[in-house]
């Protein structure tokens, strides 16, 4: 059991060297890789923007709470609030998205190429599978989660600031100088990395999980819900350390 | 009238009358019928010995974030000692229940549809029915309160396990003892901050149950369509999960201020 399990580890490295490998490697395949970031970027983005504003509310609520209760006041809501959105909650409320969405697909799509034997068609080919199912995703959902992490962020932003005014009457004015004050340019640079590095956990897990998957229907379900389940847990574990390194940079 | 609408918001709406619909059926035939207690005990210990590592795991990272990030806030305000009550009430509050409800709805939301989906389009379900059995009550009910039910030990398994990390985290990163770390967790923690969380809890176990079930329940188009089924379960219930989780937060913010006012 764990020879298995350290063989399926290694694997799994193996894929993402291999693929990060590929991906800086000349012919870069333009037309497939716009194609995937439509598919990653372009049709997830209502659902992030939709999901995000709802956040925002959530967000502002809690910080009130909170507030209220160890220093008695609002004052500090708007930035606390612009914190917790620009450092941690669009970026991960983004990429979890993003993790369900496009990594489910992912990993259905090469699942199930995998078990009606496409991938070894491709191999007789002479055509690298790694060059040709992974690099121009993993590709696209790097830049689609940037694209989006940047879009959830401003949009997430705008929806507190929104409901500080209605609920708390902080203008638009009070806010941002409040947001000036505790964050800086530097905090989106970091959410971006951090998307960045969730982007290209996404496609590589549902991957892993797609090449690994055993025949039938029920191998497709098993391989979908893993590679769902292991992105998310990752993207967790790498955000913790994320915000552990980048916290010694503020 | 409905020549104003767009098609997509008329096709949205019919699926959400027949989850309704479905929902009246599971709701009828589980009072109406004597509920197979073996399949449900089943059910409950299937999903949380499968989701337990992850949530356990999501947890203790969940809780170490969460401390690094208000220990970033709060030292700027010399309220160090605030700490822990701070990011244990988040967790409880908020980030748990979402969490919980996030990695329940990838782990056994679509592993519930895909097992449904590739029973229906297998036509095990109609051989269930042929035998002169109920689907519903022997398959659909026992998974749906399985769920839910599960889903509160798992809460709780979380939040354990994120009072650990953030514990560890506080004294590794923020440097504060154990006991000033737990200090201010009875006095910010407080009773009705658990119960809204457990509440939310609730909610979303609801939402992942009914919407799994239903969604495998009414798979067609063979293996493609399980396929279809479960990407649109994962997709479906998460953005139920931030829908409920708002409409939660505002009603008890409401009766918070009610409460206070009077």
């Amino acid at each position: 059991m764990v020879l298995g399990w350290a063989n399926s580890v290694g694997e799994f490295f193996y894929l993402a060297a291999k693929s990060l490998q590929f991906a800086f490697t000349p012919p870069v395949r333009f037309k497939d890789i716009i194609k995937q970031t439509e598919f990653v970027a372009v049709q997830s983005a209502p659902i992030v923007v939709f999901c995000v504003c709802f956040a925002a509310v959530v967000v502002v609520i809690e910080a009130s709470f909170h507030m209220r209760i160890v220093i008695q006041n609002d004052s500090l809501v708007p930035g606390f609030a612009s914190l917790l959105i620009l450092r941690e909650l669009g970026v991960v409320v983004a990429c979890l998205l993003v993790t369900s969405r496009v990594g489910a697909g992912l990993a259905a799509e090469v699942s199930s190429m995998q078990i009606t034997e496409q991938v070894d068609a491709l191999r007789l080919l002479g055509i690298h599978p790694i060059k040709f199912l992974v690099v121009p995703r993993l590709i696209a959902c790097v830049v689609g989660c940037v694209l989006l992490t940047v879009i959830a962020n401003i949009v997430c932003l705008y929806g507190a600031m929104l409901v500080t005014q209605h609920k708390m009457g902080f203008g638009p004015a009070n806010f941002l100088s409040a947001m000036k004050a505790f964050v800086s340019f530097q905090d989106l640079v970091f959410a971006m990395i951090k998307g960045a590095v969730f982007g290209a956990i996404i496609p590589i897990v549902s991957c892993f999980f797609g090449f690994r998957c055993k025949a039938g229907a029920e191998g497709v379900g098993t391989a979908t819900t893993n590679a769902v389940v292991t992105a998310s847990v990752l993207i967790i574990f790498a955000d913790f350390i994320l915000s552990f390194l980048f916290s010694s940079l503020y | 009238m409905s020549a104003y609408m767009p098609k997509s918001i008329l096709l949205f709406l019919e699926e959400l009358g027949r989850t309704m619909q479905f929902a009246g059926l599971v709701f009828r035939t589980g009072v109406a019928n004597k509920v197979p207690m073996h399949l449900v005990f089943e059910q409950i210990w299937k999903v949380f010995v499968q989701s337990l590592s992850t949530t356990a795991l999501a947890g203790f990272f969940v809780g170490g974030i969460m401390t690094v990030q208000f220990t970033l806030q709060v030292k700027q305000f010399g309220a160090l000692g605030y700490l822990g009550g701070l990011s244990t009430s988040g967790t409880f509050r908020e980030v748990g229940p979402l969490l919980i409800a996030f990695m329940l709805s990838g782990k056994v939301g679509a592993y519930t549809s895909a097992e449904l989906g590739t029973m229906k389009v297998t036509e095990q379900i109609d051989a269930i029915r042929c035998l002169g059995a109920n689907p519903i009550l022997e398959l659909i009910l026992p998974r749906f309160i399985g769920i839910i039910v599960a889903s509160f030990f798992l809460l709780f398994v979380g939040l354990m396990m994120s009072v650990g990390g953030g514990l560890l985290m506080g004294i590794i990163f923020s440097g504060i003892q154990v006991e000033e770390y737990l200090r201010h967790i009875p006095t910010i923690v407080s009773i009705p901050s658990i119960f809204g969380g457990l509440f939310k809890c609730l909610v979303f176990s609801i939402l992942i149950a009914l919407v799994c079930t239903y969604m495998g329940y009414s798979t067609t188009g063979g293996a493609k369509g399980v396929g279809r089924a479960v990407v649109k379960t994962a997709m479906i219930t998460m953005v139920g999960i931030v829908l409920s989780d708002w409409a939660t937060s505002m009603i008890f913010d409401s009766i918070l201020t009610l409460v206070m006012e009077a």
